[in-house]
């Protein structure tokens, strides 16, 4: 599979979990440890995950 | 002196830096349409950062999103995080359309589509979904202005001179000298925002004892906020699909931020924009809704939800000092938004809707003039929607400031399948890209008018499945634009090897 394809998979993973976790599996936790944690660190993920492909771009000569 | 007057006081000041910054712009503002409306695209990593998130977060913060917090809970964060997640997609956009930008010279994201399917009317069409949804989106931010402006001078200030001052200081940030003007006062208002919504978030906290104390007393007092669905019944997933679906894409659908990504100097500075961006875009976030949350605490049972920010303002444990900043803050990032708004809509109807399909062969100077004169039209339009608006009854779902932003983002939701099209499918065609876009935008109106949800489905997902396979199916019966799709993506094909992006 292509970087391309890697990319797009893990950005469809994300998005799966987005809603899996806090409408199926918090859904009863009414604490900030469920949702909102969740969320925070869900969002980080993706952060992170950016930072590590763009920050292999290098300039570009033309 | 009164609470009105202060708040006169420091209005005063804020325009007059944002003022001096603007008119410092103009003495490097050179000439030709690429430099008023992309600053030549020499724009450094620090300021595109900044404009970028000045740009795109704006009053919906600290006021809509801290009101939907108020109301609705933990689900507020859940929608707007899952924009910043959206933000991952910028790996993939954000070279392209600076790659393309720079080879053809495209000056707006309408003009990228035209030349990519070979017809005009795409861009024309991307245009009027432009003009006709970021209306709204405007709008929002002026009321955002008037709705702080009259809760901080406890009634004093009216909302509709809130209104004035924001639509009068906008017009004169994207006029006096465009992007340069509007990306430096972005920078500073940008500063602005973060550093003031952090300063008062703390204060507020150590208020109610520090973060432990806090969250006790959050899962103590309102649970049912803390998760999804929440008690009283928001946040089901199709609220926060139809919700949060249009602000996933709002990178690539909104042209006010998508034009940002012509405008970087180097791959350096695409890099600082980017990471600067998402770290801005992640502690704004958790500041606003944390602000809402404390304001379930200390203010509850406001019949207007996006009263919530102006009302805490006003506690005592906020020093009136601090509640003003605040206050230029919040008006800084609705500012910072809806001259964004009024350049690019600017750019579009010179470049897309007037050089495009009206008068082809119209200078450089006409189109500047033209756009020149369409920034204050639009501003006026903005604020009668804003007026119309904030002349509704309070507390209806429908009319609160996040909701309508992301019904905006809805209608240009439908341009989507057409700019994943562009980059990604040579079978794309212009007559697909129209069609879809055309029957999307009109399903999302009328379920937006009617307040109509088949299946409990908001309008913006209606519009999206409908308007998806109708782009692919248009485009498998007609003939693409064969030899440019083949030109367009093989150069990026080879260029995109040389940058090591993906």
């Amino acid at each position: 599979m292509s970087k391309l394809a890697w990319a797009w998979t893990w950005f469809a993973f994300l998005l799966a979990l987005n809603i899996a976790i806090p409408w199926f599996v918090l859904t009863h936790v009414e604490k900030m440890i469920g949702a909102f944690l969740f969320w925070t660190i869900w969002v980080a993920a993706a952060i992170i995950s950016a930072f590590i492909i763009f920050l292999k771009w290098k300039e570009v000569k033309r | 002196m009164s609470a009105a007057f202060w708040v006169w006081f420091g209005i005063a000041i804020y325009v007059a830096a944002g003022l001096g910054i603007a008119l410092m712009a103009r003495r490097r503002l050179g000439g030709g349409v690429s430099e008023f409306f992309l600053a030549n695209r020499k724009v450094g990593g620090f300021v595109s950062a900044l404009t970028y998130s000045a740009t795109t977060y704006s009053a919906f913060m600290m006021i809509g999103l801290a009101g939907l917090t108020y109301r609705s809970g933990v689900g507020a964060l859940g929608f707007e995080l899952t924009y910043l997640c959206g933000m991952f997609m910028m790996v993939f956009f954000l070279p392209r359309f600076w790659l393309v930008g720079k080879k053809y010279g495209y000056v707006s994201p309408m003009e990228l589509l035209s030349d990519r399917y070979q017809n005009k009317g795409v861009g024309a069409t991307a245009a009027i979904l432009a003009l006709v949804f970021l209306v709204p989106y405007g709008a929002i931010q002026l009321m955002g202005v008037g709705y702080l402006m009259n809760g901080i001078s406890q009634g004093v200030i009216p909302v509709i001179a809130g209104i004035i001052i924001a639509v009068v200081c906008a017009i004169a940030w994207s006029s006096i000298a465009g992007l340069r003007s509007v990306a430096w006062t972005d920078a500073f208002q940008a500063i602005i925002m973060i550093t003031v919504s952090a300063a008062v978030l703390g204060v507020v906290i150590s208020s109610l004892g520090g973060f432990g104390s806090f969250f006790d007393r959050l899962e103590s007092a309102v649970p049912g906020l803390l998760t999804v669905p929440t008690a009283g019944g928001a946040w089901n997933i199709n609220m926060f699909i139809g919700l949060a679906l249009p602000w996933l894409f709002f990178l690539i659908s909104n042209p006010q931020v998508s034009q940002r990504l012509f405008i970087p100097k180097s791959v350096t500075a695409m890099k600082q924009m980017l990471g600067g961006f998402l770290i801005f875009g992640f502690i704004y976030t958790l500041i606003s809704v944390l602000w809402g949350f404390s304001a379930t605490l200390l203010v509850p049972g406001l019949e207007n939800p996006d009263l919530a920010t102006p009302t805490l303002l006003t506690l005592p444990i906020i020093p009136t000092g601090l509640a003003i900043v605040v206050m230029i803050g919040i008006t800084a990032a609705a500012i910072s938004t809806i001259d964004s708004i009024l350049l690019t809509l600017s750019s579009v109807w010179a470049r897309d809707i007037h050089k495009g399909l009206i008068n082809p062969g119209v200078s450089e100077k006409g189109q500047l003039k033209i756009g020149q004169w369409v920034i204050p039209i639009m501003a006026i339009i903005a604020f009668v929607f804003a007026w119309w608006v904030a002349e509704q009854p309070g507390g209806s779902l429908e009319l609160m400031i996040s909701p309508l932003a992301a019904a905006a983002s809805a209608g240009l939701l439908m341009a989507v399948p057409t700019i994943f099209g562009a980059f990604f499918w040579k079978r794309g065609t212009a007559l697909g890209a129209m069609f879809s876009m055309i029957v999307g935008a009109v399903i999302v109106l009328v379920f937006q008018i009617t307040g109509w949800k088949p299946l409990g489905w908001w309008p913006g997902v209606w519009g999206f499945v409908v308007c998806v396979p109708l782009f692919i199916g248009i485009s498998l019966a007609t003939k693409p634009p064969q030899n440019k799709a083949e030109e367009f993506i093989g150069y990026l094909r080879g260029a995109l090897k040389k940058g090591r992006f993906i």
